[in-house]
């Protein structure tokens, strides 16, 4: 079934209880909804609540002369029905409202930040042949969808088309290689490596309230077994360590510290910011008196994330931020230098004048000849000279740059690779770092209520 | 290098489909429902045994649906029963190794899987063996299963290696090779007949 279905299972499940003759069932709901919405929240309870609900439920509709005549089909529709119009009632009841719960959300948010800067595929067992960044991205996607809805299937079903984009990469791998069918060993590293790229926030919390909320006689076979390894990869990443990456302590100790140290902003090194292959970005923000302080970005691991949380916050306890809008000086990274070069060159037709400066610019391999590699290996030289010069020669940060050519700058990279930080950074994030300081309840929560999304679906205020 | 062609036929077609078709037929005398877990080092040729099996008795209703790290496939008894084997398949590496508990637990079968041209991943197949016997449900009915039996050549466990361990833990004792699909079959048909067979109620 697809989601099309459940959407027509629960329409249909919403018809039928409008039908007078249901309303012994329209009762029931409601008054269990009421009842567990007056109870204390206690996970394992209401989670057994829930559970005897949903059965005792689909007994009585089986029998019930409303759906008589029903296929197993339409049942089971009936059933998935009912499951997600009480969970979406009951959502903001149950989901992440443990102490507990919340706690691991962000310790393991916290860990995925981190060792998302420094992990490689090899560090998992990903066999070369079986790592592909595109595909990559796309089950990191499916999983990042994870937020944008409340029902447990909704839920299910993105960790389901996570693994599924996984599964045809590796098939499509293994097929192209000539390898073996892919199999668990090659399955589980790709989704703890997809796991920690994508970060999902409150995955933890999600990975339990499915497990407590989704119909126990639905969450069986195939389903089951994905989930399982949903819940293994969680298991792994919450107890990484040097060991369960292959590294030795200190190199992992080292991963860590820079990371950590990126991410609170302590590192004033641009070369320093570029861990994983540019996709970093940093943005130098200083104060007159203060030292220069800087914020990564990383739009494009996290799309659906607009109010990213500030790990910041809790490790910049001796320095509390102070950002005075005037004295703000941005100063351009290297990747702003290159890609407002870049547009720059586009505007102007200077391709003529570069093939003289770099004649092997648009050679072919095959057009080389023995004695034109040393030629090319002394451009090569002065070239990675030139760059590692005007690299250090930009730092330390003095220049304050106009916000039109950045605008430009903006306007000329292609979407969703540049992370959309300029704005951002100049009115957004003081004020999240306000907003987290006095509320301390979830930092994911604005961010998760203002995704509205595909597969939510409103519902009518009473049953009936 | 256990079977080098095989994929499963229908890899792409279904959706998540069928997410809910299997409850419906729950466990009772004649049609059983089980959990078999693979467990055994990396490269071994786990999955391809399982791929063996499965695209040996290609079963068109089979619903395999999202890869071939699980799989499911029914085989008929000569006693007119049914077993339908849900096959979860697990990451053989070292670094996953804690997490099997996750996917043994509630198993009805386990099969551990070694290399016979490896000794070390007859090493390997003991510690689960012992794991199992310690963590896992006591019912559980366990397997040792040497594979790539083709590669005689470069054996590096001896069949009675393989059997004496077995018998002395309990467990069916099987060579096989997932390239050849030597006893694959019987693997499984063996597998089902030591179930044990739930009691009327």
């Amino acid at each position: 079934m697809d989601t099309a279905d459940i959407f027509l299972g629960l329409h249909d499940f919403l018809e039928r209880t409008r039908q007078p003759s249901a309303a012994d069932i329209v009762k029931s709901i409601k008054s269990f909804i009421v009842g567990f919405s007056n109870d204390a929240p206690d996970p394992e309870r209401g989670s057994a609540a829930v559970q005897n609900f949903f059965k005792n439920m689909e007994a009585t509709i089986r029998c019930h002369p409303l759906w008589a005549g029903c296929s197993e089909e339409e049942l089971e529709s009936a059933g998935e029905g009912l499951e997600k119009y009480v969970m979406t009632k009951l959502y903001t009841r149950v989901f992440a409202q443990s102490s507990d719960d919340i706690k691991t959300d962000e310790q393991l948010y916290e860990k995925m930040a981190l060792v998302q800067q420094f992990v490689q595929p090899e560090n998992l067992d990903i066999k070369p042949t079986f790592h592909n960044e595109t595909s990559c991205l796309l089950a990191q996607k499916e999983l990042q969808k994870i937020n944008m809805c409340k029902a447990p299937r909704d839920k299910l079903v993105c960790i389901l088309n996570c693994c599924k984009v996984i599964n045809n990469l590796l098939l499509n791998a293994a097929i192209a290689s000539e390898e073996n069918p892919p199999g668990a060993d090659e399955f589980l590293p790709v989704l703890i490596y997809v796991t920690i790229k994508a970060n999902p926030p409150q995955l933890h919390s999600n990975l339990m309230y499915i497990q407590r909320y989704r119909g126990q006689s639905r969450l069986v076979a195939e389903v089951a077994y994905f989930f399982t390894n949903m819940l293994s990869a969680e298991s792994f990443i919450s107890s990484i360590d040097a060991k369960a990456l292959s590294m030795n302590e200190k190199e992992f100790e080292k991963n860590m510290e820079s990371a950590k140290a990126l991410l609170s902003g302590l590192s004033t090194d641009f070369d320093g910011v570029n861990v994983q292959n540019g996709e970093n970005e940093a943005v130098i923000l200083s104060t007159e008196q203060e030292k220069p302080r800087c914020w990564p970005q990383n739009a494009s691991e996290v799309p659906a994330m607009p109010a990213k949380p500030p790990l910041t916050q809790t490790k910049d306890e001796k320095a509390p931020i102070i950002i005075d809008k005037e004295s703000i000086y941005k100063v351009p990274s290297l990747l702003d230098l290159e890609n407002k070069g870049a547009s720059k060159l586009l505007e102007e037709d200077q391709v003529c004048r570069i093939i003289q400066e770099y004649p092997y610019l648009f050679a072919h391999a095959g057009d080389l000849t023995i004695n034109e590699v040393e030629d090319l290996l002394v451009n090569y030289k002065q070239l990675v000279f030139k760059y590692i010069c005007l690299a250090k020669g930009l730092d330390p940060p003095a220049i304050s740059s106009h916000s039109d050519s950045r605008k430009q700058v903006l306007d000329h990279v292609e979407a969703g690779k540049e992370p959309n930080y300029t704005r951002k950074m100049e009115r957004d994030v003081p004020e999240i770092f306000i907003k987290q300081t006095d509320d301390n309840h979830s930092p994911f929560e604005v961010s998760f209520f203002s995704s509205s999304s595909q597969g939510e679906v409103v519902l009518p205020e009473t049953v009936g | 290098m256990g079977c080098s062609s095989s994929l499963p036929a229908d890899r792409n077609s279904g959706r998540l489909g069928a997410l809910n078709s299997e409850v419906s037929g729950s466990n009772d005398a004649k049609n059983l429902r089980v959990k078999l877990v693979l467990l055994g080092d990396s490269g071994v040729g786990k999955s391809c045994i399982v791929l063996r099996f499965v695209r040996g008795q290609f079963d068109p209703t089979s619903k395999v649906t999202i890869g071939a790290s699980f799989l499911s496939q029914t085989i008929a008894l000569q006693d007119s029963t049914t077993v339908k084997f849900e096959i979860w398949d697990t990451a053989g590496q070292e670094r996953y190794a804690a997490l099997a508990p996750l996917y043994y637990r509630g198993a009805a079968v386990a099969v551990v899987v070694y290399d016979i041209t490896s000794s070390e991943s007859f090493d390997k197949a003991q510690y689960w063996v012992k794991e199992l016997q310690k963590h896992g449900s006591p019912n559980m009915v366990m397997t040792l299963v040497g594979n790539k039996a083709d590669l005689l050549e470069k054996r590096e466990v001896s069949v009675e290696d393989g059997m004496e361990y077995a018998e002395k833990n309990g467990m069916f004792f099987i060579e096989t090779s997932a390239k050849t699909a030597d006893n694959i079959n019987q693997l499984f048909e063996e597998i089902a007949k030591r179930l044990p067979r739930p009691t009327p109620s």
